[in-house]
């Protein structure tokens, strides 16, 4: 089962597969223990957060999702995060109330978001970047784990619909044509 | 190696054209003055001496794109322009926050800066307050970011700069063009490997055959993000400055190279690459290549 967790991929590393712990890591030097079950760098307040998203509900024995470390200036990917498990998306896939530059949402349907929601825990150490400190609240969450959250959740992608069906198959791109010396033009044109 | 249909526009920012048919100018380069903690100064002064140095000798105009992220380094970064760069050189401004944009903006209102000024950039984050900042001090030349975090496709870069993807009220193009800005490059947004990655170099030709806009991008930026590369420290380095090719090879005109300190190995790079172009589009399409065009200066 564990081989099938964090289907989205991205910059993490993998350690106890039953970990209930998940660490984000922001504007930080700090290696998590092996008995947490992720951890990785947050840079994006939008693709960024998406793959935590997803791949933290992959593995339904992670309960606690600890974001440490200064806040990306600029991005606020952290500040962006714990928006996002606090309020959710408006209509426009705007995380709401989120800081960030571009604090959209558009490749996770709401159900995922809901999930995220009611499976994690967030431990807000924004700004928090002593060693001892944060490895004492991971300690104390893992103690109090709570039990595996059911199934995995498999995010899907929301992927763009394909509108057109090329049968030139040397074309670059549906708007243009590039003949065989390198001339463009817009494709019907 | 390309030429378009479409009618393509040559923008100028102090002497430094940037755009027009594959083979017409020389690629643009934006090298990035970042500083760690403190802003080194003495360091960046080395740095601009040696792109305006190879610069010269080579042909390819190389811009240097400071990156602001704190507002107490603002005024020591704008003094340092006006006294490092030559009088007219063009620079851009990279920066994240919105607040710290809107202050640049009114110092280098300020400084009379502005006609100088590629802004880096307008995307789909914009905010009213920087919309109301650019109208008050409006840039000569502004960078505008085609992201679309729904549609990493081409067809969804063209989708922001057309009508917003409804991120924005408004697509990007238009806001800029309210804002009274003609000069506009379009950067196709690299993104990670993972996230349609190659979507920002094919989207430059389909972008350049729709708006004829100057288009680039930053595909350095995937080959930061490529984690297995780290294995091959060597290969990484090359690999990151050869990304770049892609960017006048399939017809675009600037390319955001990352940090300065690889000016000396990305300017000769591009230069070379700039002649592979330039000989093909001058003898099939009749593109000649103006005075100050690396072929024109290393080929006698």
């Amino acid at each position: 089962m564990a081989e099938d967790y964090y289907p989205w991929g991205g910059e993490f590393t993998a350690c106890s597969p039953n970990g209930c712990v998940a660490v984000v890591l922001l504007n930080i030097q700090y290696t998590p223990p092996e008995s947490v079950a992720i951890y990785g760098r947050l840079k994006t307040e939008n693709i960024g957060i998406e793959k935590i998203v997803a791949n933290t509900i992959s593995n339904p024995y992670i309960r606690f999702l600890v974001i440490c470390g200064d806040d990306i200036r600029g991005h606020r990917s952290g500040s962006s995060l714990l928006a996002l498990h606090k309020n959710g998306i408006d209509s426009n896939h705007r995380i709401i109330d989120a800081p960030g530059a571009i604090p959209y949402i558009e490749n996770l349907k709401e159900d995922a978001i809901k999930r995220f929601q009611d499976q994690l825990n967030i431990v807000d150490l924004l700004g928090e970047k002593e060693k001892e400190k944060i490895d004492k609240i991971i300690a104390d969450c893992t103690r109090k784990s709570s039990s595996s959250y059911g199934e995995p959740y498999i995010a899907i992608r929301i992927k763009p619909e394909t509108t057109v069906s090329l049968t030139d198959k040397r074309a670059l791109h549906s708007k243009i044509i590039i003949d065989y010396m390198g001339n463009v033009r817009k494709r019907g044109e | 190696m390309f030429s378009f249909t479409k009618e393509q526009k040559i923008f100028d920012i102090s002497g430094i054209s940037i755009g027009g048919q594959p083979g017409m100018y020389p690629t643009v380069l934006f090298g990035g003055v970042f500083f760690k903690g403190e802003p080194d100064f003495d360091d960046a002064k080395r740095h601009i001496q040696t792109i305006l140095d190879i610069s010269k000798q080579t042909g390819t105009p190389t811009i240097p794109d400071f990156f602001i992220r704190k507002v107490e380094y603002i005024q020591p970064i704008i003094s340092f322009i006006e006294k490092v760069l030559p009088r007219k050189y063009p620079f851009s401004i990279d920066i994240i926050e919105p607040s710290i944009k809107v202050k640049t903006l009114e110092r280098l209102a300020e400084e009379k800066l502005l006609s100088r000024t590629i802004y880096n950039s307008i995307h789909i984050g914009i905010t009213k307050e920087e919309i109301e900042a650019l109208q008050n001090n409006t840039p000569e030349m502004v960078i505008v970011v085609a992201f679309n975090p729904k549609n990493k496709s081409p067809d969804g870069k063209i989708e922001v700069l057309e009508n917003g993807a409804h991120l924005t009220e408004s697509g990007l193009l238009e806001i800029a063009h309210k804002l009274g800005i003609e000069k506009i490059l379009v950067d196709t947004a690299a993104l990670a490997p993972g996230e349609n990655s190659g979507a920002a170099i094919a989207a430059i030709p389909v972008i350049k055959e729709e708006y004829g806009l100057p288009t680039g991008c930053a595909i350095h930026n995937v080959v930061e993000k490529s984690r297995w590369l780290n294995d091959f420290p060597l290969a990484k380095k090359t690999v990151d400055v050869a990304s770049n090719n892609a960017i006048p090879l399939f017809g675009g005109n600037f390319a955001i190279f990352g940090p300065i300190e690889n000016a000396e190995l990305v300017i000769p790079l591009i230069a070379w690459q700039d002649i592979l172009v330039s000989e093909y589009t001058e003898n099939y399409f009749g593109v000649t290549p103006v005075a100050s065009h690396p072929r024109r200066k290393l080929l006698k």
